[in-house]
C-alpha cells in the first residue's frame, strides 16, 4: 500500500528537512524540521518548551504569542524556517529561576490569570509592549493586547496588571 | 482568636506561579513515549443511513496502527442524564445512522498527524441520505422525520414527534390567577446559539498499560469522566485512572463524555501505545457541543400595584441530535423562573426537542440567562404599562428571608431585596430611568440607558457523584498535605480549599500542599460543574481539618495536662489559654501521637453532601423533590450606549450586587463576576454560532467574535453578606461562578429599551434589530 507522510514525494520532490539554528530564551538550539513545521510546533515538540499554548492553530486567539527579535509573533502561523538565526523568547524566559518578574507578580496581584491558558501569550504581548513603552496608556495597552483572547477575566484585571507594573497608580488587589 | 486569618481574604492563587511561568501542565502538554496521534472521521451529512463502511485501505496504510468503528465497542450507550425515563441514547460512535453533521463514525491512530489524516481519507462510506429537521417547532409536528424512533415517548398524550424530554410543573390555579389579575401580558422571547469559547481545545491522552487505563482529559470533574469512560469500556472504576491536568477553561463544555475520549482509550487498548486526540478549533465549532437556544412563551398577570398573581411558561429547547443536557435545561429553566419572585399561581411546561443539530452541552448559566432575559424584559414592560418603576415592581415580588419555595426548599437568609435596593441606589436608577427616551439629546446620535435584571442560582444539587471527600494528612513537621478530588478550572478551587484548611488548622498557606483531581489518589468529588464546589467540597475540607484538629487537641491535652477546651491553635502551636507558657508545637504533638496513639500520624477525613436527607435529585419530569440548600441572589444593572444612526449598542458599565453568602476569597469572586459580565456582553452583542442545514458557517474566532480587550466593560460589584464563617462550624456559601451571566443580559436588554424605546424580544442585540425597532417607532410616531 502507498505511503503518505512526511517522506512522501509530491510531484517527484521529497520535502527535505532543514537544520535551523535559533536562540531560544538565550540558549542556542539546532533543530531539524520539515519546511511546513510552524514555530509553535518547533518550540513545543522539538525544543520541548510547552509553556507556549496551542489554542486554535489559525492565528485567531494569541495563546501561542512569542517574541521573535522582540516582536510579538503568532507562532502557530509562523514557519519555523522563517526564524533561522532569530532570537525567540517564550514565557519560560520571564522568571529568574523561582523568582517571578514584576509583570508575572502583577498578574498574580491583580487576578490577571484564571484558567491560565491565555496567560503565556498575554505575558509575551505585554512584555513586548513594556519594553518599548514603560508607561503605556489604556489605548496603548488595548492596541498591544488586541490579538490575545481571554475568556475568563473580561480583561479588566489584565489591564490592571499592566498598569500596576508600569507604576500608574494601580495597587495590588490580592494578598 | 476568632479573627479570621485566611478565610474572607483576597489571597493570591495557589496555582498562580505555575500559570505565569508556563510550568502548568495542561492535557496538550502531556507527552508519553511512543504516543500515537488519533483522528476522527465525522459525518458530512445531518441525517443519513450508513449503508457500508470500508476500512481496508485505511488499515493497510503504512504508519496506521489502529482503526475503529462502533463494532470495536461493547455497544454500551451513555448519556448526560441516565434515568429510567431518560435512558442513555448515545453510542460512542455512530451505529448504522448519523443524526448530525460532524457525528463521529470511525477513528484512527497513526504515527503522525499527516498519516492519521491520510487514513481518514481512505475510509469509504456509503450513505443513504435521510430527510433532516432543524427547527424544533417543525420537529414537534406529526409526520416530521423521527430522529430517534426507539426513544421512549415521554409526552404520550401529545401527537408531537421528537420530544426528547418534557418538564411539567405548577401550583395554584393559573386560570383563576389570570382572572383576578388587573393586567395580563403575553410575549415570546428567543435566545440564540452561543458557544463556550474555552481557549484550550478538547484534548485527551489515553494510555493502557498493565491492565490500567491512564487518562489525561480536558474535564470539569475527573470522577464523572471516570464513571462514563469505565461504563462504555466495561471496565471496573479501579482500572481507569483520570489524572490531574490543568484545564484551560470549560464553561460547561467539558463535562460530558465525548466520543474522542472513548476512541483514545479504545485505540490505546488495541495498539498498546499511548494515543492522543486533539480537537481542532474547526471541529469544536462545527461538531462539538454548544449551549442551548430556548424559546420562552411567557404569560404574566399582575395586580395594579405590580404584585404577580399568575404566570404561565412554555419553553422549547432546540436540543440537537442526542439528549445531552437538553432535558436538564428545561428542568433548570423552571428553577430559575421560580426562585427569585413569589408567584402564587404558576404553570410551567418545558420541551426538549430532538433536531439534526449538534448535541448541546450545559453552558455557564444553563438556562438561566435565557429565562431571566424573558421574565425581566416582560416585567419592565408590565411596570411601564401599569405606571410603576422597575425597582418597585421587583421589590414587591422579590423573595424575602426564610421563604419556603414551592419545591419545599428554603431561601434562608436571602439577600435579594437588599441587592435590588443597593443596585438601585448605586446607579441612581429610578432618577436616570427614561431620561434619554423621554427627552432625547439633540446634539448627538448616542442614547444612554440603564436597566436592571435579577437572578437566583442554585449552589450545588444532587447528581453523580453526589458528595465530596477531602483528606488532610499532617506531616510530622506540622505542615499538611491535602487530597481533594476538586478540579481547578481557573475559578480558584485549590486556593479556596487551602484557605479553609489553613484557617481551621492555623497554618500558613505555604504550609499546605494540595494534590487534586486524580481519581486514584484523591477522594471522590462532585466536580466543578454543579455550582457547589465551594459549598460542598469546601465543607468537606473544613470537616477534614476539624477532624485533624480534634486529634491534635486530644494528644496535646494529654501531654499538657489540661482539658482540650482550654487549648487553642496558633501558628503551628497548641497553647493553653489558662497558662500561655504551656504550649507545644505541632511537631511535638504529632510525635506524641505517633508514640502514644499506636502510630497515629494524624490524618483528618471530611466529607459533605448537600441535602443529606434527600435521597435523590429532583424529578426532571415533575420538578418534585428538593433542588438545592443555598440559593444565591443578585441584582445587576447595565448602563448602555446606543448609536441610533448605526444601531450599535455597547455596555458601558455593569454593576453586580450579589448575595454569595460569605465570600471565602473576595478577589476570586470579583474575577468570576468580571468574567461573567464579559461573557454576557459577548452573548448580548457579538457572538452567534450561525448554522445552515445543520452545518456551522462560522468555524473560527475570526467569524465567531468573542470580546477582545477593546470590548471591555467597566465592572463594579458589591457583596451583600448574609452568612458567616466560624472556625469549626459548617457554613453556607452560595454560587457565584455562573448565575451572574443572567441578570446582566436582561439588564442590557432593559437598558437598550431605556435608551431607545426599542424592546428586543430576541438575542443577540444586533444593530439590525435595533435599527429595525427604531424605524418601527418612527412609523408609529408619524
Amino acid at each position: 500500500m502507498n505511503q503518505i507522510n512526511d517522506r512522501t514525494t509530491v510531484n517527484g520532490k521529497k520535502s527535505r528537512s532543514r537544520v535551523l539554528e535559533m536562540s531560544i530564551n538565550g540558549e542556542a538550539h539546532e533543530i531539524t524540521v520539515k519546511p511546513r513545521v510552524m514555530l509553535l510546533e518547533a518550540i513545543r515538540e522539538k525544543i520541548g518548551l510547552t509553556g507556549t499554548k496551542d489554542g486554535c492553530e489559525s492565528g485567531t486567539c494569541g495563546a501561542c504569542t512569542v517574541l521573535v527579535d522582540g516582536q510579538p509573533t503568532l507562532s502557530c502561523i509562523t514557519l519555523a524556517v522563517e526564524c533561522e538565526d532569530k532570537n525567540i523568547r517564550t514565557v519560560e524566559d520571564l522568571a529568574d529561576g523561582e523568582n517571578l518578574n514584576y509583570l508575572q507578580e502583577a498578574f498574580l496581584d491583580q487576578g490577571g490569570t484564571q484558567c491560565g491558558f491565555c496567560t503565556p501569550g498575554m505575558l509575551m504581548s505585554a512584555t513586548a509592549l513594556l519594553e518599548k513603552n514603560p508607561k503605556p496608556t489604556r489605548d496603548d495597552i488595548n492596541k498591544a493586547l488586541e490579538g490575545n483572547l481571554c475568556r475568563c477575566t473580561g480583561y479588566n484585571s489584565i489591564v490592571d496588571s499592566i498598569l500596576q507594573v508600569s507604576d500608574q497608580g494601580v495597587k495590588p488587589r490580592l494578598l | 482568636m476568632n479573627q479570621l486569618r485566611h478565610v474572607g481574604k483576597s489571597v493570591k492563587r495557589k496555582d498562580g506561579p505555575d500559570k505565569v511561568t508556563g510550568r502548568a501542565v495542561y492535557c496538550q502538554d502531556v507527552r508519553l513515549p511512543g504516543m500515537l496521534t488519533g483522528r476522527i472521521l465525522r459525518s458530512p451529512h445531518p441525517h443519513a443511513k450508513i449503508v457500508s463502511i470500508d476500512l481496508s485501505k485505511a488499515k493497510a496504510l503504512d504508519g496506521v496502527k489502529g482503526v475503529i468503528t462502533i463494532e470495536d465497542s461493547k455497544g454500551i450507550k451513555h448519556g448526560f442524564v441516565e434515568t429510567p425515563r431518560y435512558p442513555p441514547d448515545q453510542e460512542v460512535l455512530a451505529r448504522d445512522r448519523v443524526v448530525h453533521v460532524g457525528e463521529e463514525i470511525a477513528a484512527v491512530a497513526a504515527i503522525d498527524d499527516i498519516t492519521a489524516q491520510a487514513a481518514l481519507e481512505l475510509i469509504d462510506i456509503e450513505y443513504e441520505i435521510l430527510p433532516p429537521v432543524f427547527n424544533p417547532h417543525k420537529a414537534m409536528q406529526e409526520g416530521s422525520p423521527e430522529i430517534h424512533p426507539s426513544h421512549p415517548k415521554v409526552a404520550e398524550k401529545e401527537s408531537f414527534s421528537n420530544i426528547g424530554g418534557k418538564t411539567e410543573s405548577g401550583w395554584g390555579d393559573v386560570e383563576q390567577g389570570f382572572a383576578e389579575a388587573d393586567y395580563v401580558r403575553e410575549d415570546r422571547y428567543e435566545s440564540h446559539l452561543r458557544t463556550h469559547g474555552y481557549l484550550e481545545p478538547q484534548v485527551t491522552v489515553a494510555h493502557w498499560e498493565s491492565d490500567k487505563l491512564n487518562v489525561w482529559t480536558s474535564s470539569m470533574g475527573a470522577f464523572n469522566k471516570r464513571a462514563k469512560l469505565a461504563k462504555v469500556l466495561d471496565l471496573p472504576y479501579s482500572s481507569v485512572r483520570v489524572h490531574k491536568a490543568y484545564v484551560g477553561g470549560a464553561f460547561g463544555g467539558k463535562i460530558d463524555l465525548y466520543s474522542h475520549e472513548f476512541c483514545a482509550a479504545r485505540l490505546s487498548m488495541l495498539t498498546g501505545r499511548p494515543v492522543r486526540f486533539v480537537a481542532s478549533r474547526e471541529e469544536i465549532f462545527s461538531a462539538y457541543r454548544h449551549g442551548q437556544p430556548l424559546v420562552v412563551e411567557l404569560k404574566t398577570g399582575v395586580k395594579k400595584d405590580g404584585t404577580l398573581v399568575a404566570q404561565e411558561l412554555r419553553i422549547i429547547n432546540n436540543a440537537g441530535a442526542y439528549r445531552g443536557s437538553g432535558v436538564v435545561v428545561v428542568f433548570l429553566a423552571w428553577g430559575f423562573t421560580m426562585a427569585p419572585y413569589r408567584v402564587p399561581n404558576l404553570k410551567y411546561e418545558g420541551y426538549s426537542v430532538y433536531t439534526n443539530h449538534t448535541t448541546r452541552a450545559p453552558q455557564r448559566g444553563h438556562g438561566c440567562p435565557q429565562v431571566r432575559f424573558a421574565i425581566e424584559s416582560q416585567l419592565d414592560t408590565i411596570a411601564e404599562e401599569i405606571g410603576i418603576d422597575p425597582i418597585e415592581i421587583r421589590l414587591r415580588n422579590a423573595r424575602v428571608p426564610d421563604e419556603e419555595l414551592p419545591n419545599k426548599d428554603n431561601v434562608h437568609q436571602a439577600g435579594l431585596q437588599e441587592c435590588i435596593k443597593i443596585a438601585a441606589k448605586k446607579t441612581n436608577l429610578v432618577a436616570k430611568y427614561g431620561r434619554d427616551r423621554k427627552s432625547p439629546p439633540q446634539d448627538t446620535s448616542i442614547r444612554r440607558g440603564v436597566g436592571i435584571g435579577i437572578s437566583s442560582y442554585m449552589s450545588g444539587t444532587l447528581i453523580y457523584p453526589n458528595g465530596s471527600g477531602v483528606i488532610v494528612k499532617m506531616n510530622d513537621d506540622g505542615s499538611a498535605i491535602v487530597l481533594t478530588g476538586a478540579i481547578d478550572l481557573g475559578q480558584g478551587a485549590e486556593t479556596v480549599i487551602t484557605q479553609i484548611i489553613a484557617e481551621e488548622l492555623s497554618l500558613d498557606m505555604d504550609d499546605i500542599k494540595i494534590i487534586a483531581s486524580d481519581t486514584d489518589t484523591t477522594p471522590q468529588d462532585i466536580g466543578a460543574w454543579i455550582s457547589g464546589l465551594t459549598y460542598v467540597t469546601g465543607n468537606a475540607a473544613r470537616q477534614a481539618a476539624t477532624n485533624a484538629r480534634a486529634k491534635l487537641l486530644i494528644v496535646a491535652a494529654e501531654q499538657m495536662n489540661v482539658t482540650a477546651d482550654d487549648l487553642y491553635l496558633d501558628n503551628k502551636e497548641i497553647i493553653s489559654q489558662s497558662n500561655p507558657d504551656n504550649r507545644l508545637s505541632y511537631r511535638e504533638v504529632i510525635a506524641a501521637s505517633v508514640a502514644n496513639h499506636r502510630g497515629d500520624t494524624v490524618i483528618g477525613e471530611g466529607f459533605w453532601r448537600t441535602m443529606r436527607d434527600e435521597p435523590n435529585h429532583p424529578s426532571l419530569a415533575t420538578t418534585k423533590g428538593r433542588w438545592t440548600e443555598n440559593y444565591a441572589f443578585s441584582a445587576q444593572t447595565a448602563e448602555v450606549e446606543v448609536d441610533i444612526e448605526t444601531g450599535e449598542a455597547r455596555l458601558a458599565k455593569a454593576l453586580t450586587v450579589h448575595d454569595c453568602g460569605f465570600p471565602i476569597n473576595p478577589g476570586l469572586v470579583k474575577g468570576q463576576i468580571d468574567g461573567q459580565v464579559s461573557m454576557a456582553l459577548g452573548h448580548a452583542f457579538m457572538e452567534e454560532v450561525m448554522t445552515k442545514d445543520g452545518y456551522t458557517l462560522n468555524t473560527s474566532w475570526l467569524d465567531y467574535r468573542m470580546p477582545t480587550i477593546h470590548n471591555m466593560a467597566e465592572s463594579e460589584d458589591a457583596d451583600v453578606i448574609t452568612e458567616q464563617y466560624e472556625v469549626g462550624q459548617s457554613y453556607r456559601t452560595k454560587e457565584v461562578g455562573e448565575g451572574l451571566v443572567s441578570g446582566i443580559l436582561a439588564a442590557i436588554a432593559n437598558a437598550i429599551y431605556d435608551a431607545t424605546g426599542v424592546r428586543l424580544h430576541s438575542t443577540p442585540f444586533s444593530p439590525e434589530k435595533i435599527l429595525k425597532g427604531l424605524r418601527e417607532l418612527e412609523r408609529h410616531q408619524k
